[in-house]
């Protein structure tokens, strides 16, 4: 004999295996799932396949490079692409709006460019289908099919009465709807499932992809309950439907549109050419580091001269141009830095004043979950950036120290008149294999786990709220014949 | 005529239309009165910069003592600037560029930066009034349209009513067309009141309003021939909402699936690479290499093309243009390949009324893929006359001066 809220939940589906609607509706949108899946897996894995091979002949290039002036190649400089992470099959985020290569060379912070969102055949925000905007927004509208008459439908036909007679009590029914909505919340979690499975064989991270689950299984439990808290409330099914279809407009499309306009608004930023502006009036006066005459480096000099004890820079065993050109670059690198680094937590700021939204809409707040755990988020766009930095600094600062080592000053004064000091200034080829290999990383997911915790938060928040909302009508149910 | 006003008032007893209408009109106000905001921000940002990287130049022009340093080291904005009717649809403008600060150097190493918005927020997708109308007016139609039969049918009243009307069934597209105009109102109502004040030229806006009323029509013509072909109000629901996410979801995605592997596009790293080679090999070859072909192009200098120093700058731009040349064919074939696939969405378009309205209203404001291309190539000819205007100075037909500099070409934004 199975337990009351078991049998309840049995009649459920078997009402649904009967509904012809249930049936065009799910297969409708487990097509539009899996094609989602399959395109952005497909994507995806090209994107990742070609940014790789672009990389690759981007580092393949530098290395083959000829003997040249070290300073020559700081500004032959080198490029480094952006490559999704594994699981941005589930959920590319920002990948379709941001930069996908970025060009490196000396004095300079260049941009990311070529989004993919460039050359994108345009279409309607909505229709970028993604397996995270399917789960995301379409499964609820499943759920909202399968149980906005739940409830209402045993009101409807008195049944709820009979049941009550029974030996059922109100908790019994209200469990049971409930418990047939988790079943088919677990049975349209099983593409999801499926893709996770096969991205973790391909080297997803397992824990990272759990969570992400575990996410998803949260966010359509919410919808679940909701689904039948408001089916127990309304006073019939069509009011009930377009209560929820209404929530479903109000917290899955109109609520996020308005969160990115809220943001700008509250946390304004600063654009891309404001902050090159910015940054040219703080390098003004920081000298030329071209030209080791420069008074700025005035100092350097000195120290040199007090240092190795002689008297002129002829006599330096190092070559004063490639040292001021390593301070330069190093001072300039600290001071962009400094304004990246503003532009990007303004930018964050902003994402996060758009993710607070997600208090009061669990798509939102999924939503935020879903780009942090996959590692599609604003800040693995910065970290891009940032990485992109790092590796510019370090294969300029070595090109310069090859300058300041390997070249004499006095050949690298008369190059441009003396053919043999020009020649004897060329480094050797091999120093370009020196090359590091960069690969952009998904932060470690213990990170992404302690990110995404606020947003976790929000929809545990949610899942209690809408639990305690049904467990206290079930006690009045049957009472509201009138 | 009192007919329809006694329909008016029973619509407006209905609480579903009251709140509809409310829903709708609050909806519209938020995103024209964002799209608003946004737009004179993008106004005032676009002087501001204007007014710096003015300043900027004159002052980088000032220490100059040749032509070549003068091109070198002054940068200019180029942008576009906002339509009287961006307000009402964004479209690409959020994610491509509408300004750059460019200068002489190859052009193709400068055209592609983007001085982008939050790339998380351009992901949730943008509140506009063309999202409003496309995207969100159709469910409220459906909302307000799909029980009207139905609903009367299970008060008992369906029959009774057909009886008793003049003209029979046709009472519920009268009573369907009441609900439909009161939503169209509230849209429209406060577009045309920000479409006047922005000074927006009637031919732009009348075609906003045709979109629009079109647009909400095809919604009121399928839900009431479908509420009468279907009795169960939830079964006419879910057929409605089947057909808004197919216009708004699978048909577009599909077609943009299909457009986009019909036309291949070029790789835009290997573009960059390419002018890249092209700009740095000059410094690994003869001066001969990079003069002949630029020469060629360009016959007029070619008395003055003899290159005798290790560095001169008529060389150094040479090689500039030698590296947008040849990319040109990348870019060219990048090029058209988003306009042909913008065109094949086009008839995507004809199978998605929500593909069609945004692409409509994006039209008429000018921030399609089309008004981006025609900034594209402002830049492009403005880089042009920029050379042009150097190239006498680098190759010494005219002597650098402040008075010839007095003449650098200023960008202006071409007309659309």
């Amino acid at each position: 004999m199975l337990s009351a809220p078991r049998r309840i939940a049995r009649e459920e589906w078997r009402f649904w295996r009967r509904s012809k609607l249930m049936l065009a509706a799910s297969v409708v949108v487990v097509f539009l799932v899996i094609t989602a899946l399959i395109t952005t897996t497909g994507r995806i894995s090209s994107e990742q396949t070609q940014r790789r091979e672009m990389q690759t002949i981007a580092e393949d290039t530098f290395k083959s490079q000829p003997a040249r002036h070290p300073h020559r190649m700081v500004h032959y400089g080198h490029y480094v692409f952006r490559t999704p992470t594994p699981l941005a099959a589930i959920d590319p985020g920002v990948d379709a709006y941001a930069g996908t290569v970025m060009f490196l060379e000396g004095h300079r912070q260049n941009s990311a460019v070529f989004s993919p969102f460039y050359t994108a055949a345009q279409t309607p925000h909505l229709a970028q289908l993604t397996p995270a905007r399917a789960y995301l927004l379409l499964l609820p509208l499943v759920l909202i099919l399968a149980g906005y008459a739940s409830v209402t439908r045993e009101r409807a036909a008195h049944t709820d009465r009979m049941l009550l007679m029974s030996d059922l009590t109100p908790g019994a029914i209200v469990l049971g709807k409930v418990l047939a909505m988790l079943q088919l919340t677990g049975v349209l979690l099983i593409p999801l499932a499926g893709a996770l499975i096969v991205l973790v064989v391909k080297g997803a991270c397992p824990i990272a992809s759990s969570i992400l689950f575990i996410g998803f299984a949260l966010y359509l439990a919410v919808w679940s309950l909701l689904t039948v808290a408001v089916s127990r409330f309304a006073s019939n099914a069509s009011r009930a439907v377009l209560v929820l279809l209404s929530l479903w407009v109000g917290l899955g499309l109109i609520l996020p549109a308005a969160s990115a306009r809220l943001a700008t608004t509250i946390t304004p930023t600063h654009g891309k050419i404001e902050t090159d502006l910015d940054v040219v009036s703080a390098l003004k006066d920081k000298g030329d580091g071209h030209n080791a005459n420069d008074p700025a480096f005035e100092k350097i000099r000195t120290n040199l001269l007090t240092q190795y004890n002689v008297e002129t820079v002829e006599e330096l065993p190092v070559n004063i141009r490639g040292i001021v050109a390593e301070a330069a670059e190093a001072e300039q690198a600290v001071i962009m830095s400094e304004f990246a680094e503003d532009h990007w937590s303004e930018e964050r700021a902003q994402a996060v004043t758009a993710r607070q939204l997600g208090w009061l809409s669990p798509a939102l707040a999924m939503r935020a979950v879903s780009m942090i755990m996959v590692g599609t988020d604003i800040d693995q766009h910065h970290q891009f950036q940032r990485d992109a930095e790092a590796s510019r600094l370090e294969f300029v600062q070595a090109l310069n120290r090859l300058q300041a080592e390997g070249i004499t000053y006095a050949d690298d004064i008369s190059r441009s008149n003396d053919r043999a000091a020009e020649k004897r200034t060329r480094v050797d080829a091999s120093n370009w294999q020196r090359l590091r290999t960069f690969e952009l990383k998904p932060p470690p997911v213990f990170a992404r786990m302690g990110a995404a915790a606020p947003y976790f938060a929000m929809l545990t928040l949610w899942l209690i709220a809408v639990t305690v909302v049904l467990m206290r009508s079930a006690r009045t149910l049957g009472h509201d014949h009138g | 005529m009192d007919d329809l006003k006694r329909e008016a008032g029973l619509a407006w007893r209905d609480r579903t239309v009251r709140w509809s209408v409310l829903g709708l009109l609050v909806l519209s106000l938020l995103a024209l009165g964002t799209g608003w905001a946004d737009v004179a921000e993008q106004r005032t940002t676009l002087s501001e910069l204007k007014a710096r990287v003015d300043v900027e130049r004159a002052a980088a022009i000032d220490g100059q003592s040749d032509a070549g340093g003068a091109a070198y080291y002054a940068f200019h904005l180029t942008y576009s600037p906002p339509s009287a009717l961006a307000f009402a649809a964004q479209g690409v403008r959020d994610v491509l560029p509408y300004k750059h600060r460019m200068r002489m150097l190859a052009l193709e190493g400068q055209i592609y930066e983007t001085d982008s918005q939050n790339v998380e927020l351009s992901s949730i997708g943008r509140l506009d009034f063309a999202f409003v109308v496309a995207v969100i007016l159709p469910l409220f139609l459906i909302l307000v349209l799909h029980d009207l039969r139905a609903s009367e049918a299970r008060a008992g009243r369906f029959t009774l009513l057909c009886a008793t009307s003049p003209d029979g069934a046709a009472l519920f597209w009268r009573r369907a067309a009441v609900r439909t105009l009161f939503l169209i109102t509230v849209a429209l109502v406060p577009f045309v009141v920000a479409a006047l004040v922005s000074g927006a030229a009637l031919p732009g806006i009348a075609v906003v309003i045709g979109v629009l009323i079109g647009h909400a029509l095809l919604w009121l013509i399928l839900s009431n021939w479908l509420a009468s072909r279907i009795q169960h109000g939830a079964t006419v629901l879910t057929v409605l909402l089947g057909l808004w996410l197919l216009s708004a979801v699978a048909v577009p995605a599909v077609g943009k699936q299909v457009v986009e592997n019909a036309v291949a596009l070029p790789n835009g790293g290997e573009l960059l690479l390419l002018q890249r080679e092209t700009v740095n090999a000059a410094w690994d070859r003869t001066k001969q290499e990079t003069m002949d072909p630029f020469i060629k192009a360009h016959p007029q200098w070619a008395d003055y093309a003899e290159v005798s120093r290790p560095f001169e700058w008529k060389w150094y731009y040479a090689f500039q243009w030698l590296g947008d040349d040849r990319a040109a064919a990348l870019s060219t074939e990048l090029r058209e390949g988003v306009s042909q696939r913008h065109r094949l969405m086009g008839f995507v378009a004809w199978l998605s009324p929500t593909l069609l309205t945004e692409r409509l209203m994006a039209r008429a404001a000018d921030t399609d893929i089309p008004a981006y291309q025609r900034y594209e190539n402002c830049v492009r000819a403005f880089h042009t006359s920029l050379r042009e205007f150097h190239y006498p100075m680098l190759f010494g037909a005219i002597e650098y001066s402040e008075a010839a500099m007095a003449r650098l070409p200023d960008y202006a934004p071409c007309d659309s």
